[in-house]
C-alpha cells in the first residue's frame, strides 16, 4: 500500500512543473553567481564579426594625436604667459632655422659642426642648436652663410642642466667623449640611471626644458661635488640636419 | 715657368689645405679622426727652408688653423717648436728622398701637436683630475699618430720633392 502510494507521488512529482521551476531558479543562480559572464560572453562572440576594425582603430590613434597637439599648444602657450608673468626670458619655439650640415668634427679634438646658414638668415652667436632628439651645442660664430656650432661635448663647453625627475641643478661639461659629465651643485644628487636631463626652466640663455640626455652613470661619493655621466639624445655623428632657435628679441 | 708652377702648386697646398681639414674625408679618417694637416704641411717646408722662414710660416699657418676651430686652444706653440726642430736638419740642400723618414717625422710632429693641445686643454679648462677626458685624450692622440704616419709620407713627400724640384 505505501509503496504504491509512494510510486505515484514521484510519478505525480516527475509530471508536474517542479523540475522546470527548479531548472530555472538553478539558472537565475548561475547568472547572478557569475555576474552574466555567459551571457556576456556570447553577446561578444555575437558581435564579433561586426567590432570595429583596425581602420577604426586608426581613427581613434589620429584623434589621440590631434588631441594631444592642441593641448600641447595649449601648454606652450599657457607656459608662455606664465614665463613673461615670471619676467624670464622668452623663446618661441616656432621660430627656428632649419639649417643643414655641411662639416663636421665630432671625434676630433674640436666638437664641432659647420651649417649652411650665418648672419644673412638671421642666426646669431650664442644661439640654441637643437637635432633630432634634442639639444646638441650653441652656435659658436657666424658668417655671412655659414655658422659653426660648439657641440654640447666639446671639452670646456660647458651649460647649466637639470635633472627633471628630482629638479636638481648643475653644470654639463663637455668632455670629448659622446657623454658629458653632469657636475651636480648639490651634495646629494638623487639621481638615478635613466634619470632625463634637461635646460632649466628658469634659464635665461637657453630654451627652458629643452631634452638633453639621459643619465647612465652616477658617482654620488665624488669630490668635490657629485657628478653624472649623459647620452645624449640626440647623436650629433648621425645628424645630417639642425634647427637653430631664435631668440624672441 | 718653373717659377709660375712652384707658385700654383703654392697656392693649390693653400686651397686644399682648408678644404681638407673642413671636409675631412671619410675614407681618410680612422674611427672619425683625420690627419694632423698643419704637420704634414708644414714638414716639407720646414725640411726645404731655413729656421727663420719655416717659424714664419708655422705661426702663419696656426694663426689660419686657429681660425677653422672652436675654443681657445692654439696649433701655434707646437707648430712653431716643431719648425724650429725639423728645420735644424738642414736636409734643404741635401738628398731626402727618405719615405720613411718623412713618416716618422710626421709621427713625432702629430704627437708634439697632440700633446700641446692637450695640456693647453688642461690649463684653460681645468681637466686635470678628469679621467674621462683623458682616456678622450689618449684614443685621439693615438688614432690621430697612425693616421698622419699612413698619410703625410704620400702628401709630404709630393710637397717636398715640388719645392725641391722648383728651388
Amino acid at each position: 500500500m505505501i509503496k504504491t502510494r509512494r510510486k505515484i507521488g514521484f510519478h505525480l512529482l516527475l509530471k508536474s512543473r517542479f523540475w522546470l521551476i527548479l531548472l530555472f531558479g538553478a539558472l537565475l543562480f548561475g547568472i547572478r553567481w557569475t555576474k552574466g559572464a555567459g551571457y556576456l560572453d556570447f553577446y561578444s562572440v555575437l558581435l564579433e564579426p561586426i567590432l570595429p576594425g583596425t581602420a577604426q582603430r586608426e581613427w581613434i590613434q589620429q584623434g589621440e594625436k590631434i588631441e594631444k597637439t592642441i593641448r600641447l599648444k595649449l601648454l606652450e602657450e599657457d607656459n608662455i604667459r606664465l614665463r613673461r608673468a615670471l619676467s624670464l626670458q622668452e623663446f618661441n619655439i616656432d621660430r627656428r632655422i632649419s639649417a643643414a650640415v655641411i662639416a663636421r668634427s665630432s671625434n676630433s679634438w674640436w666638437q664641432q659642426l659647420e651649417i649652411n646658414k650665418g648672419a644673412k638668415d638671421g642666426i646669431l652667436k650664442g644661439q640654441t642648436v637643437i637635432g633630432p632628439g634634442g639639444l646638441i651645442g650653441l652656435i659658436d660664430n657666424t658668417t655671412l652663410l655659414t655658422s659653426r656650432v660648439r657641440l654640447l661635448t666639446d671639452p670646456g663647453h660647458k651649460i647649466g642642466a637639470l635633472i627633471d625627475r628630482t629638479q636638481r641643478h648643475g653644470v654639463l661639461t663637455g668632455m670629448g667623449t659622446n657623454r658629458p659629465k653632469l657636475i651636480f651643485l648639490n651634495k646629494n644628487s638623487l639621481a638615478k640611471i635613466g634619470d632625463a636631463v634637461i635646460t632649466s626652466p628658469a634659464s635665461t640663455v637657453l630654451p627652458p626644458n629643452l631634452i638633453i640626455g639621459i643619465v647612465q652613470f652616477v658617482d654620488e661619493k665624488a669630490l668635490p661635488s657629485p657628478y653624472a655621466i649623459v647620452q645624449l639624445t640626440a647623436s650629433p655623428e648621425a645628424i645630417d640636419w639642425v634647427q637653430v632657435l631664435k631668440n624672441n628679441d | 715657368m718653373i717659377r709660375n708652377k712652384k707658385k700654383l702648386s703654392i697656392f693649390l697646398a693653400i686651397i686644399c689645405l682648408p678644404s681638407l681639414i673642413i671636409s675631412s674625408p671619410d675614407w681618410l679618417e680612422i674611427n672619425g679622426i683625420s690627419p694632423c694637416w698643419p704637420v704634414i704641411y708644414l714638414l716639407p717646408l720646414s725640411l726645404a727652408y731655413s729656421p727663420w722662414v719655416s717659424a714664419l710660416f708655422a705661426i702663419l699657418l696656426g694663426i689660419y688653423i686657429d681660425s677653422f676651430t672652436v675654443g681657445d686652444v692654439s696649433y701655434i706653440p707646437s707648430l712653431f717648436l716643431l719648425s724650429l726642430f725639423w728645420s735644424q736638419y738642414e736636409l734643404h740642400n741635401k738628398k731626402i728622398e727618405l719615405f720613411l723618414n718623412i713618416g716618422l717625422m710626421s709621427i713625432f710632429g702629430t704627437a708634439v701637436v697632440g700633446i700641446s693641445l692637450w695640456v693647453q686643454k688642461i690649463i684653460l679648462y681645468s681637466t686635470l683630475r678628469n679621467k674621462w677626458f683623458h682616456s678622450w685624450s689618449i684614443y685621439v692622440l693615438i688614432a690621430e699618430i697612425i693616421i698622419t704616419g699612413l698619410v703625410a709620407p704620400f702628401f709630404s713627400s709630393w710637397l717636398l720633392f715640388t719645392y725641391k724640384k722648383n728651388n
